[in-house]
């Protein structure tokens, strides 16, 4: 838009007084609007999808459910099982695979033991330490997913550095 | 616990109708937008709006997805943005002059230490994030600029030392606790590299 | 041999899908791959008009690593999601695909094809928006993101299917993109062929989801 060499600001300033059809076309062949047209698609998608809302019936047997005890300090993340000997009990989708499943819910390091231990509200930071049940989730039954995540994140790092190096030439 | 199950239909219905509004007007939004970098921000915002999405699942497992679908914005965020600088011929602009403040000369080693100690603490995501923070701070004050293939290469070490965790994981499940280690420690460094790169990577002639 | 790795290493939750059709996709991933990493960038010729001479451009040394390093990287993206066998994880290898193509198209040093690539750029990233959504309803309305769970249990809404095939649309988009930027002239050819490869796997592989679930 900013460089008027371009061939697509070419397309739409001799697109006055065209047809209908060589408008659209004028449109679609710049790359500046695909944008555009692909937000209008999601739209449309969307509009589709409030008209179906009452047929998204909830399922209840969920994965992973949560479990909410007000009582125990760990309390959003209170998966039960005791560090280092007992698991806590985990609804994977393939818990075979997982032979040694359940024991890094349950773990604490002896920290966040002894926060545990002292005030009430070690749950609220309990995502942070080793253990518990999203390190569970994120470095063993769905491990896999983070690691394509993480790959995702360097071949980004990748293309950002690849082209400030190029600039600095 | 029961009734909130219960109910837990309803919710989800009046949710995901919230939710798909909202995607409605951030795309309206991205249809009417002309300018290049207001489509940018633009697009960061959409991002938000599929989170919400996945947040009404509502389980462990929503909590697991949204931390995957935050990193891969935020990744892309960073590739496209720099791509934008390319395009518009933006990356020779001449360095602004650094904030010349009296306190950035002393504080930030401290508190960028004090970051960085709590980040290892913590571990994970988290705490590379922390840690990140800290190291960032830490260069802003001390206008350095050489160590940034040390945090580079860190980085790529990070990344198989996790893999290796992932990996002991399932050969080995009885080390579970081994792995554990490696996995928070690998993601730790890496992410603290990443962010501290990107904090420090404007602007600067290195 | 690859089989009985995958069956003996299963990765908890993720688990691979095998079918005689997702294997003959991944075989041609791979052999695309393989030609990926053996073959060298070619030399596009400037004729002058009016003489015989003609000049060979010669690809930079760095720009050629770079893309041919995004190029084995998306061929081994798209062999993951040819094989994957959880929802979530396809979306997650879609969105890989669709960076690794903003990274091979944004290698080329030219104006036009730089402004191509950004535009291309928002659509990846708004199309990972109905991705995430797509396997996100699918997981809430089923309980279930395993595509051999749901094979069986079927009951995927319809807007599910229909927000994984717009994301997918956004994701895969780029040979449209090289089309109009005629990158297809730059230089570094061979490595360009990725990006329609993938793309067209991605599509394929949807398309055996969506009949699948």
């Amino acid at each position: 838009m900013k460089d008027p060499e371009t061939k697509a600001s070419q397309t739409k300033k001799s697109n006055g007084g065209k047809s209908l059809f060589q408008k659209l076309s004028g449109f679609l062949s710049s790359t500046d609007d695909l944008p555009k047209l692909y937000a209008i698609g999601v739209c449309l998608v969307v509009i589709i999808g409030l008209c179906c809302v009452p047929f998204l019936i909830y399922e209840d047997e969920q994965l992973y459910p949560k479990t909410l005890n007000p009582a125990s300090s760990l309390d959003p993340y209170d998966r039960g099982g005791v560090p280092l000997t007992e698991p806590a009990e985990i609804v994977a989708q393939y818990p075979e695979n997982s032979k040694s499943i359940g024991y890094v819910t349950a773990y604490l390091t002896p920290a966040s033991q002894f926060l545990a231990d002292v005030t009430e509200h070690l749950g609220t930071t309990i995502v942070s330490h080793p253990g518990g049940i999203l390190d569970e989730i994120l470095y063993y039954t769905r491990g896999f997913d983070t690691i394509v995540e993480t790959s995702i994140l360097f071949a980004a790092f990748a293309i950002a550095s690849f082209l400030y190096r190029r600039s600095k030439e | 616990m029961m009734e909130f199950i219960a109910e837990m239909d309803l919710v989800y219905k009046i949710g995901i109708s919230v939710a798909f509004i909202a995607i409605l007007i951030s795309f309206a939004a991205m249809i009417r937008e002309k300018d290049d970098i207001h489509k940018l921000i633009i697009v960061d915002l959409i991002e938000l709006t599929g989170l919400v999405v996945v947040a009404l699942i509502a389980t462990d497992l929503a909590e697991a997805l949204i931390l995957p679908g935050l990193v891969v914005g935020i990744a892309e965020m960073m590739a496209v943005s720099e791509l934008w600088l390319a395009k518009e011929g933006l990356q020779r602009l001449p360095t602004p002059q650094r904030a010349d403040i009296e306190v950035l000369h002393t504080a930030p080693k401290i508190i960028g230490a004090l970051l960085i100690a709590y980040g290892i603490f913590l571990t994970g995501f988290t705490g590379g994030l922390i840690a990140g923070l800290g190291l960032a701070l830490f260069f802003l004050g001390k206008n350095t600029n050489e160590q940034f293939l040390a945090s580079e290469t860190a980085s790529g070490y990070a990344w198989a030392l996790w893999v290796m965790g992932f990996l002991i994981f399932f050969l080995f499940p009885s080390q579970w606790f081994f792995a554990l280690m490696l996995a928070a420690v690998g993601i730790m460094i890496k992410v603290m590299a990443k962010i501290a790169l990107v904090g420090t990577m404007r602007g600067d002639e290195s | 041999m690859m089989e009985e790795i995958l069956v003996t290493i299963p990765f908890g939750d993720m688990v691979h899908y095998l079918s005689e059709y997702t294997i003959v996709l991944f075989a041609f991933a791979a052999i695309f791959v393989i030609l990926a990493v053996i073959s060298l960038p070619e030399k596009p010729v400037d004729i002058a008009f009016g003489t015989d001479g003609y000049t060979l451009k010669e690809t930079p040394a760095n720009l050629m690593k770079f893309q041919r390093f995004m190029a084995i990287a998306c061929g081994i993206a798209t062999m993951g999601a040819v094989m994957t066998g959880d929802i979530f994880n396809f979306t997650l290898f879609a969105a890989f695909i669709g960076v690794l193509n903003i990274g091979i198209v944004a290698a080329v040093k030219n104006k036009h094809v730089l402004s191509a690539a950004f535009s291309y750029g928002l659509v990846v990233m708004m199309g990972t928006v109905p991705l995430f959504s797509g396997a996100a309803i699918i997981v809430a309305t089923t309980g279930t993101l395993s595509i051999w769970e749901l094979a069986v249990s079927g009951g995927v809404p319809v807007i599910a299917k229909l927000l994984l095939l717009i994301g997918v649309l956004g994701e895969g988009m780029a040979p449209f993109y090289i089309g109009k930027a005629e990158i297809t002239r730059a230089s570094g050819a061979p490595y360009i062929l990725m990006i329609h490869v993938s793309s067209l796997l991605l599509f394929l592989r949807l398309v055996e989801i969506l009949l699948t679930v």
